[in-house]
This record gives C-alpha cells, structure tokens and sequence, in this order.
C-alpha cells in the first residue's frame, strides 16, 4: 500500500528504530510498511495516525478511490 | 539462526533459545540412533514406542516455539512467518507425498516416515529468504 511514512517518518528525524519504538512494532514491521511488502492492519494504520496526528488517507493511499 | 539472534527482535532471541532447547535433544537422539547401536535392543519392545514418543516430543515443542515467536511479535513479522510456515509445510508434504507414490508404484526405494521433519526445515531455511513480505 503507498504511502508516505518515510517522509513523514525522516521529517520526525526519527529512525526506524525509533518508529517502531513508538508504535510498538519491529524496526523489520517499519521497513515492511514503508517499502509497501506489508499493508498495516486498520489497528496499526489508526496507531500510525494518532502518532503523526493526520488522518490515515493522509499517510496512507487509499487502493480503492 | 544466527542473524536472527544478530539483528531480530526480542521475540526472535526468545525463539531462537527455544528452538535450541528442542532442537539439540531431538538431533542428539536421532544422531545417537543413527551412529550408534544404543537403542537396538529395544526393537521391537514396547520401550521403542517410549522412544519414538520421546523423540516427537521436542517436535511439538518446536511448534510451540513457532506458535510463540508468533504471539509475542508484531503482525509483520506474525504474518511473515505463518507465510513461511505454510510454504515449508506445502513442499514437505508434497515431497513426503510424491516419494510415498514412488515407494508404492514406481519402485522407489523405502524412506523413514521421520524424515518429513527435518525435510520440512530444511523446506523451512531455504524458503525463508525469499519470502520477506507480507502480501498475499
């Protein structure tokens, strides 16, 4: 799924690392988010925009409009 | 196993300790079995089916372990690793499945039904690289 986690993610000066710390995730779950070989669940994509406190179609394309 | 100590989670170093925990008594008894004449007295006996118990104990363990590494991680790393789980699993029966045939119609020479185990990590390690995503 496309998104925009890396930038909003490197805007942060966080890591990877530092990501998953916060969201409570693998630095390997962060890596899979960003690079679209794992599409969060809706639990996770909702943690991940209460983090950057964005809306998920913000961080997150929508695949179906 | 290794790299998985190196670079995995908390979660992985776990796993990696269980799977040493049951994977060394299991090689040990197998290796012993196959080296050695330590259990040739008990073909035959009903200490043969204690043995063939004690030995699939550590299998279940494994299993266990497996089951474990998915429950305490996150649902990338749950997702990745059912994934490669099924995968092995496919290939090992389908191999367990084409040999069975072989025995039975085209003269295959006879297999021990145990070998589906260490074939299915074997599947396991060689399927694991290449399976690093979590999509379908």
């Amino acid at each position: 799924m496309k998104n925009r986690l890396k930038l909003l993610r490197t805007e942060k000066g966080w890591t990877q690392a530092d990501l998953g710390d916060r969201l409570g995730v693998s630095r390997q779950a962060v890596n899979a988010l960003e690079t679209e070989k794992h599409d969060p669940s809706l639990d996770l994509a909702y943690r991940i925009a209460s983090l950057f406190e964005r809306p998920v179609e913000d961080i997150f394309e929508n695949p179906h409009g | 196993m290794l790299s998985l100590w190196k670079t995995g989670t908390a979660a992985h170093r776990r796993y990696v300790i269980r799977t040493l925990a049951f994977m060394l008594p299991y090689m040990a008894i197998c290796i012993a079995m196959m080296t050695t004449d330590a259990f040739d007295e008990i073909m035959g006996t009903p200490s043969a089916w204690l043995l063939a118990a004690t030995v699939s104990a550590p299998v279940i363990g494994q299993i266990w372990a497996t089951l474990s590494l998915m429950r305490e991680s996150d649902e990338f790393v749950r997702a990745v690793t059912a994934k490669q789980f099924i995968v092995a699993a496919g290939l090992a029966m389908a191999a367990a499945t084409f040999w069975g045939f072989g025995e039975t119609f085209a003269g295959a020479p006879h297999l021990p039904a145990w070998l589906i185990y260490p074939l299915f990590w074997g599947a396991f390690g060689v399927v694991s690289p290449f399976i690093r995503d979590s999509n379908a």
